[in-house]
Parts: structure tokens; C-alpha cells; sequence
């Protein structure tokens, strides 16, 4: 850790804005920022707990307030009261822009926290192979697609062709861990065996993704910290194996003590997500986005045996319930969504993402030796992108990788993908059905995969 | 559901000629005499007058020189070797001494012992503190986990327990609530949380209860208990904190490698730091 916090502290001194000048708030400024922060929470949450009452993810409703709040209608008709619940100018915009940016790599900590890496190790040959093809085929397609139909995608630069075509197979490839294991359990499929495949190979998927965009990220990104891509290549690889191995060994040490000197599991809280920062901080030095150094650090921690579910719970609530409300409603505050509402887009956007999914886990499936159906099953419920499309969509967005058309399709394709996965897993995996899969638990009979 | 009388009919000891060779082959004749087993002595190494006269020696001593026993000497590497053995005399259960806990290197390279743990098909039993005057085992800890194989560990254990007249048997359902934070999306409420949690907890209960309804009990104290954490360490530290003198798990689904390691497999929580005698149970003819 010390070498950690010693490159991040030299890389901040090295700029001379931070060394020189000292910018803060005003009164009428500070005023607002507190205001917006307030009325984007209470917001997020009436509208958010609305769609919470049709069954809709309580992400949908906070994207929604966003919309309704933003530019799109509010903020079109009456742009002053807009500017109340969120401003993007000025030294306001510019304080809100990093309150976003501290919730993403929070949210992204979490997402990491229930990576966990032994379940992936552990699945068996099904899931690994579900996880392979699920990954390979719309990595592939979304590139593809990208690379030759680009200015169908809203992409006209062609110095950043390569990096948009593996952001859109990156985008195809991701897949919404909490949404799926969601609708798993509403149709008392997670503990099954088909329900252990799904989440197994999501895992996987999202790890792979995850590392894909952040690298994709950098390579956008190039100018901004001044390291080069050999370093920074090394330096993340350096990372990445660094705390996924002797990191999470020394983490795993040092619970127990801080456990027994610190007040527990406040401590933890503090703790984790000072080491997230940390991990954070050092992969944004290194030219890699900070997403990746949470995300790694949150499957590190997240992978110790002394983490215990009330200190995951207190993590969990405090980054769901403040900061990914805070993200997901000024996602809305960024984008005009009707007019930027492009209707072939959506649904080519909607059609290459269903489609690589179910192509890709589906096959992944059926080589695994699961039945048609079933392998249907497992494409539907690992085509449930959800919030983590989001994410990825606007941090694109803010690296200016992809138009603003193309991020409203991804945000639709994002919902909509997420509010299918149920019924469509309903409608392959009737109830009379699940017992023809072996559970994990109940069924003694010796499994086939 | 499983009902074994003793599923180890046939064992192995792999014998070394190290200074606690002598209290493996007294644990032994204890096994033989409790589990009525046929036994197989496995000595991997070039066969010499003298090693061969000092093991018959011991055999004699200890009462193992029975018609039904057999001495196996082969040349090669050791694990192969053992493993060879195992698999064409279809052998049970493996027997072997085991240190508790090994340097780092060791750890990760893998001793002999740990190394065929991780690779035999059949059940492995790691003695930890052979002793020339063998207790037997007196309290139990078996995984009672939410897997199609805890029935038969389950009813391995059992079995094992009866022979040995053991004073406890805990089985132990670990659950992993790290899996079921998936499931802890921010739009479900407090109570329906708890409500999913329970009745998940309560669908493994009755798993257990069915599966311990068909074995045949009689004069074994079962306890039942659940612990929340990650599965392998937490059934580990429960052993290390009772004091249990023989710990049951299932057999892992696959072989275990380096990378099992790195990312522990829940066994490999086990075999970092034996906490006291280790039974790794593989059902015959389970596939995954």
C-alpha cells in the first residue's frame, strides 16, 4: 500500500493548479450544490419507489426522474428550477461532476465486492463455456458491427474507430449481476442448477468486460495523465495481479487486526472504501479509468473470509442508497433523451444486443450440453444488461467515445433487455418445468456437465 | 437418499519409512478393527531386503498381518504412483499422514500428502497426529452442506461415527451469504430480505432434516448447526474451535490445481491449516 499511496501523491504534486490555486465554492454556489444534492436524492427516490410499485428496478425510476427533471422536459420548459436539482456549468457543474465520478467508482467497488472468484473458478464446465462464448461471440459481433457500420452507431471519427468498435463489443458483452440474480429469484431459479450457471458466467463476463472497457477507457485517454500505453499496460497489469493475489493475501491478514483495534464494521466501511479511492486513484495515474482500480480492489476485498455479510450490508446500503441514486438521476441531467431519440438506432442497438447474447451464451450453453430451451433460458438471463450498461454508457459518453443518440439507445437497450429477462425466463422455464433441471441442493442425481 | 454401512471396504496406507511410520500402521490396525476393512499397504520406493523385513516386522507388531492385507512395493514417483495403485485395486479410502500446516512453498507446490488429496478419486483420509496408541475419534465435524454429495458424506460419517462409538457429531451447514448479497438489490425492503433469507435457510433445513431422517442414528449424538461465512473456512475454524479430532467434507468437484490455491477452493481452506484430522468423502461413481 505504501508504494500505492506514494505514486498518487507524487502524480497529484506534479500538477500545478492543485499546487498554487485554491478554487472553492461561493455562498449562493455552495447553497446550490447542497440543494441539488438534496433534491436529486429525494427525487430519485419518489420516483424510483413509483416504478418500484409496476415491478421495475428502482434504477429504472432514478434514470426516469433524471429524464423528467433534466433537459429533456423540466429543464427545456423551465431551465431555472432544473438548475435546482442539477447544474452542469460552473463551479457547481464542476462539483456535481466529481460527486458523480466518486459514485461510480463506489458503485463500481461494489459491483466488485460480488465478483467472487472462487464461484467463477468453481463452475463447472457449462458455465465456463457459457461464459467463454457468452463473451467471445458479441465481443466479436459488437466489433464487428461497430468497425464496418459505425456511421449507423452515430460514429464519424475515424481516429477513435477502434476503441468506439471495442466499447460497442464490450457493451454487448457486459451483463447486469444484481438484475439477473433479481429475476432468478423471483422465479426460484437462483439456487437451481441453470440459475448457478447464469450467475457464474454474468461473473465472468463482467470481470472481462470490465478489465476490456477500463483498457478501452485509457486508450481514449491517452493525453490525460501522460503515461504511456506500454506503462500503463504494465503498470495495470502490475495492479491487477499485484492486489488479486498478494493484495488480497495481505488484505485477508490484515481484517482480523483491524477488526479487533477499530470500531467494526463502521471501520470497515471506512477502510474499504479508503482503499478503493487508493486502487482508484492509482489505475487513473497509471492511464486506466479509476472504475477499474474500485472494481479490483472491491473483488479483493470483497474475496475475504473476514468480510462478514453485516459489514457487506453497511457497504452495500450506504453506496445503493446515496451514491448510485446520485449517479443514475444526473445520468438524465446530461443528455436531452427526446431529442436525441433515434429510433433505427434503438433498435439496432436493442436487436445486436439481444441478439449477440443469446447467440453467444446460448451456444455457450448448448456446447455445454444443456437442451434448446434451456440454453434459450440462459441467453434471456444473461441478456439482462441493467444498471452496469448504464455505467459503461456514460462514462463513454463523458470520454466522449460515443454521440449522444448512441448513449440514449444503449440506456434503452439497458432497460429494456433488463425488464425482458424475466418474463422471457418465465416463458422458457415454466414452473412444471424447473424440476426437469438438477438442483444444486435437492437432487442426488449425479449431474451430467 | 443414502444409507451406507461402511463405505470403506477396502483402504490404503501409504507407508513411508519416516519416524511416524509406526503410528500410521497403529492407526491403521484401529481402522481395520472398527471399519472391518481389507488393507493395503502402499510403500513407493526400491524394494530392499531390509525395508521389506523391517514393514513385515511392523505388521507383525501391530497385528496387521492378516491373510486379507496385502503389501504393495512400486518404483516411481510417489503420487502417480499411489494414485496408480489406488485406481486399479479400487481402493476406498486412502489413508496418509499429513503435517498441519506447511511452509508457504510447500503449500503451494504441494507435499505429498496434500498432493493426492487433491487428485484421488477416491476418499482420502489425512492423519495428522498419528499416535502408537490410537484414541479413535471422539467428536466429529461434517460439511452438511446444500451439495448433491453432503448425503453421502453425510452417511459416511455416520457410518464412521457408529464404528468408533464418537461422543459427538456436528453437522454443519455453512451458508454463504456473500451468494445470497446478490440477491440484496436495493428494491427489496428489510423485512422481504429477511423473508427470502429465511425461507432460503429453511429450504436447507429441511434438505438436512430429510437427509438425516434416513439414516439410522441410533446411539450418535447429531447436532446440527449453522454458521454464515465463506464454506470451507468457516466448517475449519468451527473444528479448530470445538477441539474435533476428525473433520468430514465432501470431495471437491474437481481436481484441484495451483490456481486453487491462489483463488481457495473451499477444501483448500482445510488443507492450508489442518485443523485436526482431515476425511475428504468422494461418492463412487459421482461425475460432474
Amino acid at each position: 500500500m505504501p508504494w500505492l499511496i506514494c505514486l498518487v501523491i507524487c502524480s497529484l504534486f506534479r500538477n500545478p493548479i492543485i499546487r498554487y490555486k485554491v478554487a472553492k465554492l461561493n455562498h449562493h454556489e455552495l447553497i446550490q450544490f447542497i440543494l441539488c444534492i438534496g433534491a436529486m436524492l429525494i427525487a430519485a427516490r419518489l420516483v424510483g419507489e413509483f416504478f418500484r410499485k409496476f415491478k421495475m428496478p428502482l434504477v429504472v425510476g432514478e434514470l426516469i426522474a433524471g429524464v423528467l427533471l433534466g433537459p429533456t422536459l423540466l429543464g427545456k420548459y423551465f431551465p431555472l428550477i432544473s438548475s435546482y436539482f442539477y447544474e452542469s456549468h460552473g463551479n457547481v457543474g464542476i462539483a456535481l461532476n466529481g460527486l458523480t465520478t466518486i459514485s461510480v467508482i463506489m458503485l463500481l467497488f461494489v459491483a466488485g465486492m460480488e465478483v467472487e472468484l472462487s464461484v467463477i473458478r468453481q463452475s463447472g464446465s457449462v458455465a465456463f463455456k457459457t461464459s467463454l462464448i457468452g463473451l467471445i461471440i458479441p465481443l466479436a459481433l459488437g466489433f464487428v458491427t461497430a468497425y464496418f457500420m459505425g456511421q449507423y452507431l452515430g460514429h464519424t471519427n475515424q481516429s477513435t474507430l477502434i476503441p468506439f468498435s471495442l466499447f460497442i463489443g464490450t457493451a454487448m458483452a457486459v451483463s447486469a449481476l444484481p438484475v439477473i440474480a433479481r429475476t432468478l429469484m423471483d422465479l426460484k431459479l437462483f439456487r437451481t442448477r441453470i440459475g448457478m450457471i447464469i450467475i457464474a458466467a454474468a461473473m465472468f463476463d463482467d470481470l472481462v468486460g470490465w478489465i476490456l472497457f477500463s483498457v478501452v477507457l485509457g486508450m481514449m485517454d491517452q493525453s490525460g495523465g501522460g503515461v504511456d500505453f506500454v506503462k500503463t499496460l504494465g503498470l495495470t497489469l502490475l495492479y491487477a495481479i499485484g492486489m488479486l493475489t498478494a493484495g488480497r493475501f495481505l488484505i485477508n491478514k490484515s481484517l482480523p487486526w483491524a477488526e479487533k483495534n477499530f470500531s467494526w464494521p463502521g471501520g470497515f466501511l471506512s477502510i474499504s472504501l479508503g482503499m478503493a479511492f487508493l486502487g482508484a486513484a492509482f489505475t487513473e495515474f497509471a492511464g486506466i479509468h479509476a472504475i477499474f482500480g474500485a472494481f479490483i480492489m472491491g473483488i479483493a476485498i470483497g474475496d475475504s473470509v473476514h468480510v462478514t455479510e453485516k459489514a457487506r450490508e453497511i457497504v452495500h446500503q450506504f453506496v445503493t442508497n446515496i451514491f448510485a441514486p446520485l449517479f443514475f438521476i444526473s445520468v438524465g441531467f446530461k443528455v436531452d433523451f427526446l431529442a436525441n431519440l433515434d429510433i433505427v438506432m434503438v433498435t439496432l442497438v436493442l436487436f445486436l444486443a439481444v441478439f449477440c447474447k443469446l447467440l453467444g451464451a446460448g451456444l455457450g450453453a448448448l456446447w455445454g450440453g444443456l437442451s434448446t430451451k434451456e440454453a434459450l433460458a440462459v441467453g434471456f438471463g444473461m441478456n439482462a444488461r441493467g444498471a452496469m450498461e448504464i455505467i459503461l454508457a456514460t462514462l463513454a459518453l463523458q470520454a466522449k467515445l460515443i454521440s449522444e443518440p448512441l448513449f440514449v439507445a444503449i440506456v434503452i437497450m439497458a432497460v429494456l433487455t433488463s425488464v425482458m429477462a424475466g418474463p422471457m425466463l418465465q416463458l422458457l422455464l415454466k414452473p412444471d418445468s424447473v424440476p426437469l433441471f438438477s438442483t444444486l441442493a435437492g437432487d442426488s442425481t449425479p449431474s451430467q456437465d | 437418499m443414502i444409507d451406507v454401512e461402511i463405505p470403506f471396504r477396502k483402504i490404503a496406507v501409504a507407508v513411508a519409512f519416516s519416524p511416524r511410520c509406526e503410528a500410521l500402521l497403529a492407526e491403521a490396525k484401529l481402522l481395520q478393527d472398527r471399519l472391518e476393512s481389507k488393507m493395503v499397504f502402499v510403500h513407493v520406493g526400491k524394494k530392499s531386503l531390509q525395508e521389506e523385513q523391517y514393514l513385515k516386522h511392523l505388521l507383525h507388531r501391530f497385528g496387521l498381518d492378516l491373510p486379507q492385507n496385502r503389501i504393495i512395493w512400486e518404483e516411481g514417483e510417489p503420487v502417480e504412483t499411489i494414485l496408480q495403485v489406488c485406481q486399479r485395486e479400487e481402493i476406498d479410502l486412502l489413508v496418509a499422514g499429513a503435517l498441519e500446516k506447511e511452509g508457504l512453498v510447500k503449500y503451494f507446490l504441494g507435499g505429498v500428502s496434500r498432493k493426492l488429496s487433491r487428485r484421488v478419486k477416491c476418499s482420502m483420509l489425512m492423519l495428522t497426529e498419528p499416535s502408537i496408541h490410537p484414541a479413535g475419534f471422539k467428536h466429529l465435524v461434517v460439511e452438511g452442506s446444500d451439495h448433491p454429495k453432503s448425503d453421502f458424506t453425510i452417511a459416511a460419517a455416520i457410518a464412521v461415527g457408529r464404528a468408533f462409538q464418537v461422543e459427538a457429531l456436528d453437522i454443519i451447514q455453512e451458508t454463504d451469504l456473500s451468494k445470497m448479497a446478490l440477491l440484496r438489490h436495493e428494491e427489496l425492503k428489510q423485512s422481504e430480505a429477511e423473508e427470502i433469507k429465511e425461507k432460503f435457510l429453511q429450504e436447507e433445513d429441511q434438505k438436512l432434516e430429510d437427509i438425516l431422517s434416513c439414516k439410522d442414528c441410533s446411539g450418535l449424538t447429531i447436532n446440527t448447526e449453522r454458521i454464515e461465512g465463506k464454506p470451507g473456512y468457516v466448517i475449519t475454524k468451527f473444528a479448530r474451535e470445538k477441539k474435533a479430532d476428525l473433520l468430514v467434507l465432501n470431495s471437491p468437484d474437481k481436481q484441484m490445481g495451483i490456481i486453487d490455491r491462489v483463488f481457495p477452493h473451499d477444501i483448500e481452506y482445510a488443507l492450508a491449516d489442518l485443523p485436526c484430522n482431515l476425511l475428504i468423502v468422494q461418492e463412487p461413481n459421482y461425475s460432474v
